[in-house]
């Protein structure tokens, strides 16, 4: 019941090379990529698990992908390759063929010889064809007039929360807050989004300043007056009102979007689903519905590009639906289970199924990823 | 591909795991500095790696639950974890996916991951055979939940798990390593629940490895090198579908160590029944020396009550319910009053948990050692019979069950 001893010592010289070792090659000599002259050297490539080794001889740092000469998928990428640098490729190689592309700084794409794998498997590595600005244009607008909406309908629902607080009904105005703070949540502004704006609408103690929708939740259930509130709602609206107008005039960068795919569950993650954001409305899976409707939006954005290229995208989709069930089963009446008061197996399959479906929404981000493509 | 099934299952890369594998091509990176010793332990057999394997330093004790919903669900969980743990015992070059998507691996270990002497253990808990997989008629008798003993301060926070999870290695990196790309694998498949990390010490100066009283701990375990005790005590014979398998006993044990220090040092000594310092039972001069018992029935030299005495008395009568230990001390933060939590995770393996472990459990209850140790989770596993080959996976003989 012991491995054999023998083949330790025939490969240990080998594997200090770096990534070589049975059943996985790499090539002695690398090939070289420069200005004028994109993958230079590469012979009588073999199929199988292999590590292609791309030198830069050029005094340009340049993007190297490896790419199916036919439809211009890419295998894969080196970012910035810069002078003088080596870096591999390693990937399973198809039958089939393939060739660099070279993007070097300020000079347009070239595309080097083609070389052809004839041994090795049927399937290797799956080529994805990029991700250009301008095929990501109609997934920004969509999204932008959808925020645009959402930050109209948070206007009005705060508006709605002013009202209630001056009501002097506190139940009311707890009602009122929950309808703004997931409007806002519906907009997805995981990181970035916003910028400062964010910061002041739905920061959490100890993020500068504390006010905004959180600062009222701690008032609502921790018996402050319902005037002093008003003051903060006050000033609620008021960056609200900045958002909408700094919204209409910002440009949305396309790469955003792939990455709020996963981003705004991520938050959902650490602060709602463990209780952290809770300032004591035990509302946590109400904003997490909220978050689920917003990366809905993200990712109804992004499908006529995405769905094509990421081959998970059916059962992303069936995930986000199972979830949402989940999570919907928690709402009774007008009462939201507090996550503190949920049962261990009812944590359990929502922490469950958040985790798989981030596990299943992160590779968005990367095939999403703006590239060059000229 | 079924997707609904599949949910669990990373996509990516998943196919072309296993590729550069090869036990043998990471078995030479794995120890650097020294030259290749032990050979790490084979992933397929007829047991499970990680029971008789002489301890590696580092474990971690994983208890989970299975969030699958139907008998489909679990069998990909388990081929899931089959596969994983195929893998990373083996060692070898992660798949590369190239633009689709985040790394495959971690990279904690670096772009090679060595086998390490890694070791993945599965075993089921008895909440696995409720309703959820029609397996209810199959719970084999000897399998129950822990029950909680006269000295426990079981917290359910840390007791019981639909399954046990047992990753040990030499060194704490590929322990994580491994534990973070088995959840990764698995999430919505299951859940963890509890865990606890482990070490074994090195021997101090020579013989048995030292718990944190202070004590060496485990000095007259069974031989694991000697077949036919395993084969009476430890595995589980042929006629089952268990069979191959062994049950498994964790037990986080607190050790109490800010009072322990303030005992005398006598005091210390005839609750254990050992010398501290050589492990020498009370009555010999040496740690391999065998205590005699029947010479000092009244406990003159080691007291009646004493650890080693209640625990392995030594007649025929406590012969049977003899134990395979495979403990790892515990070192984890400090509680409310800024003492230090660290203790024993206490892992045992026999054929029969009620027959074995719990009547050691009912011999040692009451002893004066309970007043410095509290039992605070755990839970009674079986160790599934290992996997034969390539196509088995963990839990086939289980899921052939009708």
């Amino acid at each position: 019941m012991t491995k054999p001893h023998a083949a330790l010592l025939t490969v240990a010289a080998l594997t200090l090379a770096g990534l070589t070792a049975c059943g996985h090659h790499s090539d002695p000599a690398a090939v070289e990529v420069s200005r004028g002259s994109c993958g230079v050297g590469w012979k009588s490539p073999h199929g199988g698990d292999q590590t292609v080794q791309v030198h830069n001889v050029g005094p340009v740092t340049m993007e190297v992908e490896l790419v199916d000469p036919a439809t211009h998928g890419v295998y894969a990428e080196i970012e910035s390759l810069a002078p003088g640098t080596t870096r591999p490729f390693h990937l399973v190689f198809a039958r089939g063929s393939y060739a660099f592309t070279c993007l070097p700084e300020d000079s347009d794409a070239e595309t080097g010889p083609v070389v052809t794998v004839k041994d090795g498997p049927a399937t290797g590595a799956a080529p994805i064809v990029p991700v250009s600005e301008v095929d990501l244009g109609p997934a920004v607008t969509a999204y932008r007039a959808n925020v645009s909406a959402g930050l109209a309908t948070l206007a009005a629902d705060v508006t709605a929360l002013r009202t209630a607080l001056s009501s002097g009904d506190r139940a009311r105005a707890q009602r009122a807050w929950l309808v703004a703070q997931m409007a806002y949540s519906r907009l997805g502004a995981a990181y970035d989004t916003f910028g400062d704006s964010a910061d002041a609408i739905d920061g959490l103690p100890g993020s500068g300043s504390f006010a905004g929708l959180r600062r009222i939740e701690r008032g609502l259930w921790h018996g402050e007056s319902l005037p002093l509130l008003s003051a903060v709602a006050k000033a609620l609206a008021s960056d609200v009102a900045s958002l909408r107008t700094d919204f209409a005039r910002a440009r949305t960068d396309p790469n955003d979007l792939p990455l709020r795919a996963h981003e705004i569950l991520e938050n959902t993650l650490q602060f709602e689903l463990t209780g952290a954001a809770d300032q004591g409305a035990g509302d946590g899976l109400a904003i997490m519905s909220a978050n689920l409707d917003g990366t809905r939006m993200v990712l109804d954005a992004l499908a006529p590009e995405l769905r094509p290229r990421y081959t998970r995208w059916p059962v992303v989709n069936d995930e986000v639906t199972a979830l949402r069930k989940l999570v919907a089963a928690q709402h009774r009446g007008d009462r939201w289970t507090p996550v503190g008061a949920l049962s261990r197996a009812d944590h359990e399959r929502l922490d469950g199924a958040l985790g798989q479906l981030l596990e299943d929404l992160a590779p968005i981000a990367a095939i999403g990823e703006v590239r060059r493509t000229q | 591909m079924n997707s609904s099934r599949r949910g669990f299952l990373r996509g990516l890369g998943a196919g072309a795991v296993g590729i550069a594998s090869g036990a043998a091509v990471t078995a030479a990176l794995e120890r650097p500095g020294h030259a290749a010793s032990a050979p790490s332990p084979v992933f397929h057999g007829l047991h499970q790696a990680g029971v008789v394997t002489p301890a590696q330093p580092h474990a971690t004790h994983v208890a989970l639950d299975v969030l699958a919903t139907d008998r489909a669900g679990l069998e990909d969980l388990f081929r899931t974890i089959t596969e994983r743990a195929r893998f990373l015992t083996a060692g070898g070059v992660p798949p590369e996916i190239g633009i689709a998507g985040p790394p495959a691996d971690s990279g904690v270990l670096g772009p090679l991951v060595p086998a390490d002497n890694l070791t993945v253990t599965l075993g089921v808990g008895a909440s696995l055979f409720d309703g959820r997989f029609g397996l209810a008629a199959h719970r084999p008798p000897a399998l129950t939940a822990m029950p909680a003993f006269p000295d426990d301060h079981l917290d359910p926070a840390r007791t019981h798990g639909d399954l046990m999870l047992q990753l040990c290695a030499d060194n704490r990196d590929t322990v994580v390593h491994a534990l973070r790309d088995i959840a990764r694998h698995t999430r919505g498949g299951m859940q963890i629940r509890w865990r606890a990390d482990g070490f074994i010490a090195p021997p101090r100066p020579s013989g048995t490895p030292r718990n944190l009283l202070g004590f060496k701990d485990g000095t007259s375990n069974l031989h694991v090198d000697d077949r036919a005790e395993m084969d009476r005590f430890v595995w589980l014979p042929a006629s089952s579908w268990e069979a191959g398998g062994t049950y498994m006993v964790v037990r986080v044990i607190r050790m109490l160590v800010e009072f322990w220090d303030r005992v005398g040092i006598v005091e210390q000594e005839r609750m254990f029944g050992r010398r501290r310092d050589s492990g020498a039972p009370l009555d010999g001069d040496h740690e391999t020396d065998v205590p005699k018992f029947a010479e000092d029935p009244v406990g003159e030299a080691i007291p009646l009550t004493s650890h080693i005495r209640r625990a392995n008395p030594r007649t025929p009568a406590s012969e049977p319910s003899r134990i395979l230990r495979r403990p790892y001390n515990y070192d984890s933060g400090v509680d409310e009053v800024g003492d230090l939590d660290m203790g024993l995770v206490f892992v045992c393996f026999q054929q029969d948990p009620d027959k074995q472990f719990a009547e050691i459990q009912r011999r040692l209850a009451g002893e004066p050692l309970v007043d410095y140790i509290q039992p605070v989770g755990g839970g009674y596993f079986l160790v599934l019979r290992g996997v034969r080959d390539a196509t088995d996976y963990f839990g086939s003989g289980l899921l052939s069950l009708t």
